[in-house]
């Protein structure tokens, strides 16, 4: 601490005399940015299970409804235009899951369904063994790469040379239609069960944990959401791949790396734009950005608000991320340093979120006693 | 003529009832940290702890901590019981203090002063009264013991809140109303009071009365007359704690420990009240059995008490010899008393570069710490360098060759916008520990004046 105690005595007295010295201070004290409904975080709650979390499982769940009903009707009889119509119902399917994949809280939390849904690469090999063998139980640990939408992609995408070839596999195999067949239905109960806690009871138990201790619903939204982010989004899709982990770029470890082309960008895009599009929620509603803007979150130097210098870096990773196109995987290949470039620009995003606006906030991300820092 | 101070005598039940109050709240503790499954969470988990520089050797024990805790707990019992009271004593002192110095990241100021109040215990007459030992060989109960005896628990105390209060005197604490004004709006959800903190002059408010309370409390504890109020804003302050910070069992340890400040024939009352409810007779009638130490034993046991509290007056004050911003960089932080000061957070990430092939990896911290480890650490220096060396050891066994380190830090304090904290272009692996101040610190660039 600096030594300038004399000025420090006399400013305090002139604060404790008069009130005067520190007139913008407290000017700014009594005229709160926010009138204490915007502070409300039931309202916050409230808009993220009735406008985000509810609806988007509701999306999610005609989709896979779709690509369960096509992969019923493919694994009936396997034909190549049954092949092309599952999985252009499964390539639907994998994009409406990037806008749901962020609600890792509550429900979904308990069955660990993004683990379930989406750990990639998928295990081609324990795929093969499984089939092979007819047994496997999915709630192993060690099944997880083997099942959810990458085992789709190996399933759908990769298990044979081409179209003609994977429709042949189909036709031969009962078991490989068999898996098939259980890898889709046990996503659809995994979602079912988890949309039947949304629906019933846990709404409102998410609704009314209204503190910001560890436990409460804004600390598991927020870290659900940052480690979202950071771990899903900006190290599994890009870093990961691009080798900003291990030193060593690994382009076969990108989402959808079976299928290839477009889509594993814009799986990325449709996962960032959820993130941008959750924290902004609608127009004039509570969200995560009403919330931080009422708390005054801001850069004192230059009287930013967290919330823009937030979304200004939202709109950078987000064209950092555009210039990785069209295909993901040839630009790992070509131009490696775009990706990383793409990491460290999340990196910058993850940092204000996870640091600035979570300690804005004040939420615990853990239980143990902290006499503050 | 009247007597010196130091042959002054007064009755032993103030310590008698610290001591019994004393080994209750900490055998609490114990059980509470025990039941939370924190001994496993925090000491059995991780695979990396944060020793104490110069206390290196002080590790946790495997599964053995738990016997550890237990120990623990049985000498708290047996000091609140008065059996084989100095042993117990010394025992208490050494097991918490040993658990204290496993891993830096659960510091917390009320540890540290558990920890002296049981050093203090060791040496002062606390089991000579109102204890199994004094009725099982009855030529050691005394009534009456050395005034300072008392005084000495008094003057700990007394420290405790004068020194925090100082901590205070800062100008984000008086001037910003900070941290107070991130953490009251968190809690606005609180019944009746709750929507008042969604206003930054209640933040105010309540950071200027924590400031006046935690310098003057001690003196109005001191006088007769202020005592009564000064001990209900106790109550009402340390509570009020409790309910809004996740600050464990500091409140109830303070309310117990501020008790010392009443006057000897209240807690003969409160004793007598005990001896009641136990059917035990009464002590109203025992003859004075002062306890007269020795002189030479006095003065070992004086001379050393002043010594003790020479250091704890210039400890807090040590990050004076540091030049930068105590609450950045950290240096002389610990162990002063700064309880409740910051809203820090941070966020790190290690670089691991093989200096042969050059090759860079980043380091996921979550494979070697606890989410708590992790988040003491991102804010902290000497953690950082500590992690960090670590680290060099660590990729060095995967064959890296000679890893270099580099960490990659961003921390936010007081509402300010997070900047980054560590020189990134500095190898932690090359930077050995020491007392000196860390270069390699980046500047604060701000400015928090006060004390």
């Amino acid at each position: 601490m600096k030594k300038s105690i004399l000025l420090f005595s006399l400013s305090v007295i002139l604060a404790a005399g008069g009130i005067t010295s520190c007139k913008d201070v407290i000017a700014d004290a009594e005229n709160p940015t926010a009138g204490a409904s915007e502070l409300d975080r039931k309202a916050v709650l409230t808009q993220w299970a009735d406008t985000l979390v509810i609806p988007g499982y509701q999306r999610f769940s005609s989709k896979l409804t779709a690509m369960k009903t096509q992969s019923t009707a493919f694994t009936a009889a396997p034909t190549v235009a049954g092949l092309q119509s599952l999985r252009q119902s499964w390539r639907e399917a994998y994009l409406e899951w990037q806008k749901v994949e962020v609600f890792e809280f509550g429900p979904a939390a308990d069955v660990s369904l993004a683990n379930r849904f989406n750990i990639y690469p998928a295990d081609a090999a324990g795929i093969r063994r499984n089939i092979n063998s007819g047994t496997y139980n999915f709630e192993l640990a060690t099944a997880i790469p083997q099942q959810g939408f990458p085992a789709l992609d190996f399933l759908l995408n990769g298990i044979a040379a081409d179209d003609a070839a994977i429709v042949q596999s189909y036709v031969a195999t009962a078991n490989q239609r068999r898996y098939l067949t259980d890898v889709v239905n046990t996503m659809d109960q995994l979602l079912t069960t988890v949309r039947g806690q949304w629906n019933g009871p846990y709404r409102a138990t998410f609704v009314n944990s209204t503190g910001t201790n560890a436990g409460s619903s804004l600390s598991l939204l927020v870290n659900s959401y940052v480690r979202y982010y950071e771990q899903a989004l900006r190290s599994g899709k890009i870093g990961i791949p691009a080798g900003v982990m291990s030193g060593v770029a690994a382009p076969d470890k990108i989402e959808a790396y079976y299928h290839r082309g477009a889509l594993p960008l814009q799986l990325a895009q449709t996962a960032h734009a959820t993130v941008q599009n959750a924290f902004n929620g609608r127009a004039g509603q509570p969200s995560l950005k009403s919330y931080t803007d009422a708390l005054g979150a801001k850069d004192s130097r230059t009287g930013q608000s967290l919330t823009k210098l937030i979304n200004d870096q939202f709109s950078l990773s987000s064209q950092q991320l555009v210039s990785l196109g069209p295909d993901l995987f040839s630009t790992l290949q070509t131009r490696n340093a775009a990706a990383v470039q793409s990491y460290n620009e999340m990196q910058k995003a993850v940092r204000m979120l996870k640091v600035d606006m979570t300690s804005a906030m004040s939420v615990s991300v853990t239980y143990v006693d902290n006499d503050g820092d | 003529m009247r007597p010196s101070y130091f042959q002054t005598y007064t009755p032993a039940a103030p310590l008698a009832v610290f001591r019994v109050a004393f080994g209750l709240l900490i055998l609490a503790s114990v059980v509470r940290f025990w039941a939370k499954g924190w001994i496993d969470e925090l000491y059995l988990q991780p695979r990396f702890f944060f020793p104490y520089y110069g206390f290196e050797f002080i590790k946790p024990l495997g599964p053995y901590t738990y016997g550890l805790f237990a120990v623990c707990g049985v000498c708290a019992l047996l000091v609140a019981l008065g059996w084989h009271y100095r042993l117990a004593a010394m025992g208490l002192f050494l097991s918490f203090t040993y658990t204290e110095l496993m891993d830096k990241s659960t510091y917390l100021n009320h540890y540290y002063f558990v920890s002296l109040a049981a050093l203090l215990l060791v040496f002062l007459p606390a089991g000579n009264y109102f204890s199994l030992d004094a009725q099982r060989q009855p030529a050691r109960e005394h009534t009456h013991v050395p005034r300072w005896t008392v005084d000495a628990l008094r003057l700990l105390v007394g420290i405790v809140y004068f020194y925090a209060g100082l901590a205070k005197l800062n100008s984000d604490w008086l001037l910003a109303a900070q941290p107070l004004r991130i953490w009251l709006p968190a809690k606005n959800d609180l019944p009746l009071v709750g929507s008042l903190f969604n206003y930054p002059i209640t933040a105010f408010v309540f950071s200027w009365f924590g400031a006046i309370y935690d310098l003057t409390v001690p003196f109005f504890l001191l006088n007769r007359l202020t005592r009564p109020f000064a001990y209900a804003a106790v109550v009402v302050f340390h509570v009020l704690t409790a309910i809004l910070f996740p600050i464990g069992m500091f409140p109830y340890v303070m309310i117990v420990a501020a008790l010392i400040f009443f006057p000897p024939e209240w807690h003969e009352r409160l004793l007598e009240r005990v001896r009641a409810v136990f059917k035990r007779p009464s002590a109203a009638q025992q003859p004075a059995t002062p306890l007269v130490y020795r002189p030479r034993v006095q003065l070992a046991l004086v001379t050393g008490l002043a010594l003790f509290f020479v250091v704890q007056l210039l400890v807090p004050f040590r990050y004076a010899l540091y030049p930068r911003e105590l609450f950045w960089t950290e240096e002389g932080y610990r162990f002063s008393w700064r309880v409740m000061l910051m809203e820090k957070m941070g966020q790190v990430e290690f670089k691991v570069v093989d200096s042969a092939t050059g090759r860079t990896r980043r380091v996921n911290n979550s494979d070697h710490l606890s989410v708590l480890q992790e988040k003491m650490m991102a804010t902290q220096a000497d953690m950082i360098l500590q992690f960090a060396h670590y680290l060099r050891d660590y990729y060095a066994a995967q064959g890296v060759h000679q890893p270099q380190i580099y960490a990659d830090t961003y921390v936010s304090l007081n509402g300010r916008m997070g900047r980054a904290y560590i020189d990134p272009t500095v190898d932690l692996a090359r930077q050995a520990e020491s007392f000196a101040p860390k270069p390699w610190i980046l500047p604060f660039d701000d400015e928090i004046s006060g004390l």
